[in-house]
């Protein structure tokens, strides 16, 4: 898109001095009104986050909390014009990986002084790691998703496999099944990998993958055994054992579903938050399982990239603002907020409530017990990871499931493209 | 052989129609459907059941009646200032010769060549200091001079195409300058005038990004941000919400063009000087 910076302000200039009088007035001494741009999407969640601010708008008539609603896309735009315009919202909903290089650059208030003993030890440690920069909280995790299997029970039983129930499963057993399962009419396993980088940053931990040492400015990347296991295995398994879907490969983790709706395939990865939508769209007589979390040679360990709660620097109410936070992730608040969001609550009580009154239900069970694997990843803390996400390492993994490159030149335009980048 | 060429051109004209319909079908057919049907592998133009809840949908859930006039003004309004502003202008720059036309012409060029992102912030300042982000006014403003370089230039080469003779010759028959252009130039220009206007209404409705960075209040949003709120994070989309809300979003636009396209008429020129 092209602009016209030029006409753009000639305009604007022609017109201000008619138009100054359209601007907003400032409160006069009232109670405190905090701005809380809300990222919910989700008509549950919509309703969730808003009976959450009214129970608090009612016990705290001093601080007000108003909901401004945004929508994702975009919203990295969005706030850091935000922030320089001087016109952020008090707290700001978003995700870890985003919110970082925020507070890198000062735009976030810390947190850890507001942050409540008992809050703070009802994170993960590895959780919030994620949300701690130079040793600074800069916010308040919410919301998390892990990569689990869907699987049809079924179409497993039918391939002579025993449906696993473990605490874990090994990512060779995942193989094998797949490979068992698939017949002349059937592969094993879909896998949307059209945006492949993510999926295997967020599932290299299992194999002792890490990627990045460092962080900021001067993060290194490096490219091993732990980070080139996973996408070897999904190249073993597309191409050797011919178990992997090839469409799928080229598809959204939800552009892979309908084919996991039809039978075409036994086995489906997928985000966890997708229970929701299997639930309310596979045909009634297709029975469903989420199979117990993968696990590598270095555990069942997955990147987290929570959604957070953070608050603007600016803000002349931080400290109520970080009240509203802590009320906002307390346990019951978060367990209803994620359960309407299909998604896994960020502390452990609130996992634990939800599992209670979940009981197990569309797969719920596994899905939380995912969740207790989530820990950090240096990737969150390197500066030009975005750019290297979009430019080089993408493209390189796409090129590598398409068996344009082999895994030594993956690997190369890997580091090659990372080194052009930060040169 | 001639028999068939008529016949020939309509199974053209048929379908390249269909060509260009067939998403709009498509969307009217997913808006219908239900979340089911919208993820399975079996495809359909006719939905197996139908599915209006999707409609109501799209009306409760994102204040998408309230964005649709926000649109409809913000539209209208900067396309009624874009003619305005580039009917005289473009006369002036398609007339004059020297070098006032040339650094007109050049600061119009200019002005095209900053990437959005490079201005997004100076602008947010500059109307924030006057009060006018979170604003439709601000945001009608900033439709208005991002759309009127283009205009410009789209609407000085339709008077370009009108001979100078024409003035002349009004001119002899004791015409002024004004009488000329209102009786002369304007009627001559009409066809242009609709096109511009077309395509600062499409800009306008269409415009997401200023719209997403400048309107904070949801009663302030517009439809492209509003529609963008049913597509959610980590990859959810509320389908057949989306489908239904897109169509309603598409009938103020396709109102508008169905009235300004029976004024798109050329060839009025035809004949009028002699070569």
């Amino acid at each position: 898109m092209q602009t016209r910076f030029v006409s753009v302000a000639a305009g604007l200039s022609a017109t201000a001095l008619l138009l100054t009088a359209c601007g907003s007035g400032e409160g006069d001494g009232g109670p405190v009104t905090l701005e809380f741009q809300s990222l919910s999407d989700q008509p549950a969640a919509i309703e969730a986050t808003e009976s959450i601010v009214a129970a608090w708008n009612e016990a705290n008539p001093d601080t007000q909390v108003e909901i401004v609603p945004a929508g994702w896309d975009g919203i990295y735009d969005k706030l850091i014009t935000q922030f320089n315009g001087g016109a952020a919202p008090d707290i700001i909903h978003y995700e870890a990986a985003g919110v970082v290089p925020f507070a890198v650059d000062g735009y976030l208030a810390d947190l850890s002084d507001h942050m409540s003993e008992a809050a703070r030890g009802d994170i993960p440690p590895g959780v919030l790691d994620s949300v701690t920069v130079d040793g600074r909280v800069i916010a308040y995790p919410t919301e998390m998703q892990s990569y689990v299997v869907f699987a049809n029970r079924g179409m497993l039983e039918d391939a002579g496999v025993d449906v696993p129930t473990g605490e874990t499963m090994a990512w060779e057993d995942l193989r094998e099944i797949a490979l068992a399962a698939t017949t002349p009419d059937a592969h094993g396993l879909g896998w949307g990998l059209s945006s492949p980088t993510a999926v295997f940053m967020a599932m290299a931990p299992a194999f002792g993958g890490s990627y990045f040492e460092g962080s900021g400015p001067d993060a290194a990347l490096a490219i091993g055994e732990g980070e080139m296991a996973l996408p070897e295995l999904v190249d073993a398994m597309a191409h050797e054992d011919r178990s992997i879907l090839p469409v799928t490969l080229t598809q959204s983790g939800t552009e892979a579903l309908p084919s996991f709706y039809a039978g075409d395939v036994a086995m489906t990865v997928q985000g966890s938050f997708q229970a929701a939508n299997i639930a309310a769209d596979a045909p009634e007589d297709l029975d469903w399982v989420v199979l117990p979390p993968l696990e590598g040679p270095a555990g069942p360990w997955q990147a987290a990239n929570p959604q957070t709660l953070s608050v603007n620097i600016d803000s002349e109410h931080v400290e109520e603002s970080a009240a509203f936070i802590e009320f906002f992730t307390s346990t019951d608040n978060l367990a209803a907020l994620n359960e309407a969001d299909s998604l896994i609550p960020a502390t452990t009580s609130a996992r634990e409530v939800m599992g209670s009154s979940l009981e197990g239900e569309n797969g719920w069970d596994a899905v939380l017990a995912s969740g207790e694997y989530l820990e950090s990843s240096p990737y969150l803390f390197v500066d030009a990871y975005a750019q290297w996400k979009d430019t080089v390492a993408t493209p390189a993994y796409q090129r590598f499931l398409a068996q344009e490159i082999d895994a030594d030149g993956l690997a190369a335009e890997l580091e090659n493209g990372w080194e052009e980048i930060t040169r | 052989m001639r028999s068939l060429v008529r016949p020939a051109q309509y199974a053209a004209l048929a379908f390249y129609v269909l060509f260009l319909g067939f998403p709009l079908l498509w969307l009217i057919s997913a808006s219908v459907k239900s979340s089911g049907e919208l993820n399975s592998l079996t495809v359909s133009l006719l939905p197996q059941e139908w599915h209006w809840e999707n409609y109501a949908q799209a009306l409760a859930r994102q204040g998408l009646v309230r964005s649709a006039w926000n649109s409809v003004f913000v539209a209208l309004v900067s396309t009624a200032l874009v003619v305005l502003i580039a009917l005289p202008a473009s006369y002036v720059l398609a007339r004059l010769k020297g070098r006032v036309r040339t650094a007109g012409v050049g600061w119009i060029l200019v002005s095209q060549v900053f990437p959005v992102i490079l201005v997004i912030l100076p602008l947010f300042l500059v109307l924030r200091t006057i009060g006018l982000t979170d604003s439709l006014v601000g945001l009608t403003l900033v439709h208005t001079t991002y759309t009127l370089p283009f205009a410009l230039w789209m609407l000085q080469g339709y008077v370009s195409g009108i001979p100078v003779d024409l003035e002349e010759a009004g001119a002899m028959d004791g015409a002024d300058r004004l009488t000329v252009l209102r009786l002369i130039i304007l009627p001559l220009l009409a066809p242009g005038v609709v096109a511009t206007a077309m395509f600062s209404f499409v800009s306008s409705w269409n415009e997401f990004f200023f719209a997403l960075v400048l309107l904070q209040s949801p009663e302030n949003y517009t439809l492209p941000i509003t529609l963008k709120m049913f597509i959610g994070g980590e990859g959810k989309v509320a389908l057949g919400p989306l489908a239904a809300g897109s169509v309603l979003a598409a009938i103020p636009s396709i109102v508008f063009f169905s009235i300004m396209q029976k004024k798109l008429t050329g060839g009025l020129m035809a004949g009028a000087v002699k070569g």
